[in-house]
């Protein structure tokens, strides 16, 4: 892992509305935005429903899950930039801004992003993962 | 209201409360989010946001009614910073507070005036570890403000 690696890029080809529906009981979250498309028009948005902003941000979660598996996560910061729509594709990706050794393993910085295809990042920030260092072994 | 400036709201303390986050809920929640559960009893880490935004003790409608705004005028979640200090675990009842940091009136070339609302929120296991850090800021769009 060096500074400037790309990450594995994490896709969906289409949100599911669906998912928005299942993520809205499991949120608590009743807001018609995420399940009713008439109600996204009413409100002047557009003509689809809206996912959910921590479930965008989640996909960035997914896409770290998978580029450094058995990282732990210490920090993620995210700024959101714009919606995640019905339908949409979108690409969770990420690069390498700092490689950092210590005691307790590899400190790895990353900017992290999620893009819509054809409209640009929705969510942008950094994240912070440490790999641990192996433990030594121990002579029997 | 006066639209000179926000009320004055940094320092409230948030009532917070708990969350616990089953098993059957994550599986759910990552069924959902396109991914699986981990095997090894940790919870998807965006439950850092839900649940110290479900377990906060105000709904989200209730915290902007502190700032004095409507939510069906818009707001926008702007920013969400957290540090992990410990992993999240299912089937764990967690300890959810928080408070208001600061409400501050700015102008934007797009939005016109603008509130920003920025909260912190933590999570603490049972015995009192700390588990979760979390700033939030909300952009709150004031029409009718100048």
């Amino acid at each position: 892992m060096h500074v400037g690696d790309l990450l594995p890029v994490w896709r969906i080809d289409s949100v599911d509305p669906a998912n928005m529906r299942e993520l809205a009981g499991v949120l608590r979250d009743p807001n018609p935005i995420h399940l009713d498309a008439a109600a996204v028009q009413r409100l002047g948005l557009g003509d689809r429903v809206i996912n959910q902003g921590p479930a965008n941000l989640a996909y960035i979660v997914n896409m770290l899950s998978a580029a450094l598996p058995g990282a732990v996560l210490l920090q993620l910061d995210a700024r959101f930039l714009a919606n995640v729509l019905g339908a949409d594709a979108v690409e969770a990706g990420g690069r390498v801004v700092s490689v950092e050794a210590d005691a307790a393993g590899t400190r790895i910085g990353c900017e992290i992003w999620l893009n819509v295809a054809d409209r640009g990042a929705a969510v942008a920030g950094g994240a912070m993962l440490l790999l641990a260092s192996p433990r030594p072994r121990v002579n029997p | 209201m006066d639209n000179a400036q926000p009320p004055q709201i940094a320092g409230r303390t948030l009532p917070g409360g708990e969350y616990r986050i089953t098993a059957d809920e994550n599986r759910r929640l990552c069924e959902a989010l396109y991914t699986t559960p981990n095997p090894d009893g940790t919870a998807h880490a965006i439950y850092a946001y839900i649940a110290t935004q479900s377990g906060m003790g105000v709904s989200v409608d209730g915290l902007l009614a502190l700032c004095e705004f409507d939510a069906a005028d818009g707001p926008m979640l702007g920013s969400s910073n957290t540090q992990y200090l410990q992993p999240i675990r299912t089937d764990v009842t967690y300890r959810i507070g928080g408070e208001v940091l600061a409400l501050t009136r700015k102008s934007s070339k797009k939005l016109g005036t603008i509130d920003i609302l920025e909260y912190r929120l933590s999570m603490d296991s049972p015995s009192g570890e700390r588990i979760v850090d979390i700033t939030n800021t909300w952009i709150l769009p004031r029409r009718a403000a100048k």
